[in-house]
């Protein structure tokens, strides 16, 4: 076994890009479930977005999000296609938290509250949020997607990429 | 110490000095093709997934249904919004619209808005008991069997083929049918009225209670748990 420090740097290194998979990948099971265990909750919360007006939008993407969310915790957690999953992570988190941020203002603009006291519910699967943590939270996500996506977290995995060469 | 996945070393460098001892090391741009394909690949996957997910499970939604009929949309989000205040229990606190807009919105949609005094007459009118006179609670199962109004038949629009059966033809028979939900910013009352509109029933005889059981509540009304007509009564607030 290699004692070498540099060698223990890369092994918690390694391990925690896995613990970091694991953390990623159950949360968006849990967030996903329990807005797909609750669609019609989640439809009107989607509504609150004021993103689309079409019916059929509205419910598709009511109707598909929350299982994709599972579908993506479901690769990562058995590590299969981590980066594509990283990456379509990343695709939803930064939009979502860029529509979050923009309620949160509205909110912040129409109440004439601090910022930082703004709460609602976000429609995350979470329940009501203080929007200053939800940002912050988002912020680590977005950086731990980030992270798999350059590459980290393959250990442990079932098929870490789809790609027959790798 | 090996890696499940690939067999090789489970430190990545050390993988990765093997692998480009054996080929040529993938170049950035080619590592994001690849990555490219394989999150499309995820995606389509992923959606024909979610696509077969939502249509099994019983709780799915109805891609072509539009569950709120002639919703108009303004921003208004401090409706459902609130200040973090130091009280712990805290909640959303719905902030009704003013009654005057609520009321031109209603008639916009050709219903008709009541008020708490008017509704505790209908409840009172001895037409209620013969059912000329009905109450339709909008709301989800689990609210309605915490209280409804005594004797209002449920409809839950976004399961609409659960209760149909049961609601129009009493709906077909009655004069005034008052349909409510919790009240505040909640508007399933107005999209249940609606459907029931365009359902064939004459909007002359919908009204919608915008106070809803909140209200209800507040006035110390009784309420009635579980199934209608359960006979188990929550006792009036004094």
């Amino acid at each position: 076994m290699n004692t070498e420090p540099w060698s223990w740097r890369r092994n918690a290194l390694n391990l925690a890009a896995v613990l970091a998979r694991w953390f990623l990948s159950i949360l968006f099971l849990y967030m996903g479930l329990n807005k797909a265990l609750h669609p019609v909750e989640f439809l009107k919360l989607v509504r609150e977005y004021e993103l689309v007006q079409n019916p059929l939008l509205l419910n598709l993407i009511a109707a598909t999000l929350p299982w994709f969310e599972v579908f993506c915790g479901l690769l990562l957690v058995a590590g299969v296609a981590v980066r594509g999953s990283a990456l379509m992570l990343l695709l939803m988190l930064v939009p979502f938290t860029f529509v979050v941020l923009q309620r949160a203002l509205a909110i912040h603009a129409a109440l004439d509250i601090p910022f930082c006291a703004v709460k609602f519910d976000c429609g995350c699967g979470t329940g009501e949020i203080i929007i200053c943590r939800k940002l912050i939270e988002n912020g680590v996500l977005i950086l731990l997607s980030g992270w798999l996506l350059m590459g980290r977290g393959r250990h442990l995995c079932a098929r870490y990429s789809l790609m027959a060469s790798e | 110490m090996k890696g499940p996945d690939t067999g090789q070393s489970i430190l990545p460098d050390a993988g990765d000095r093997t692998t480009s001892l054996r080929s040529n090391p993938p170049t950035g741009k080619t590592q994001a093709k690849k990555v490219l394909w394989e999150s499309l690949l995820v995606a389509v996957i992923g959606s024909a997934f979610a696509f077969a997910a939502n249509a099994i499970s019983p709780r799915g939604l109805r891609l072509t249904t539009d569950y709120f009929p002639g919703a108009i949309r303004s921003s208004r989000p401090e409706t459902t919004a609130t200040p973090l205040t130091p009280s712990p229990g805290n909640t959303n606190v719905a902030v009704p619209p003013p009654a005057n807009l609520l009321a031109a919105r209603l008639q916009a949609k050709g219903l008709q808005l009541v008020e708490s005094h008017q509704v505790t007459d209908l409840f009172r009118d001895p037409r209620f008991e013969q059912e000329v006179i009905v109450f339709i609670d909008a709301r989800d199962d689990q609210h309605y069997q915490e209280g409804h109004i005594p004797g209002a038949y449920q409809f839950n629009h976004y399961r609409a083929e659960n209760y149909l059966a049961t609601v129009m033809p009493v709906c077909q028979t009655a004069q005034q049918i008052v349909v409510y939900c919790t009240g505040g910013d909640c508007e399933d009352s107005e999209f249940a009225a609606i459907f029931l509109r365009d359902a064939g029933i004459p909007k002359e005889k919908l009204f919608v209670y915008a106070g809803g059981i909140t209200e209800w509540n507040t006035n110390g009304l009784p309420v009635e748990v579980g199934g209608r007509k359960s006979g188990n009564f929550r006792p009036a607030k004094p």
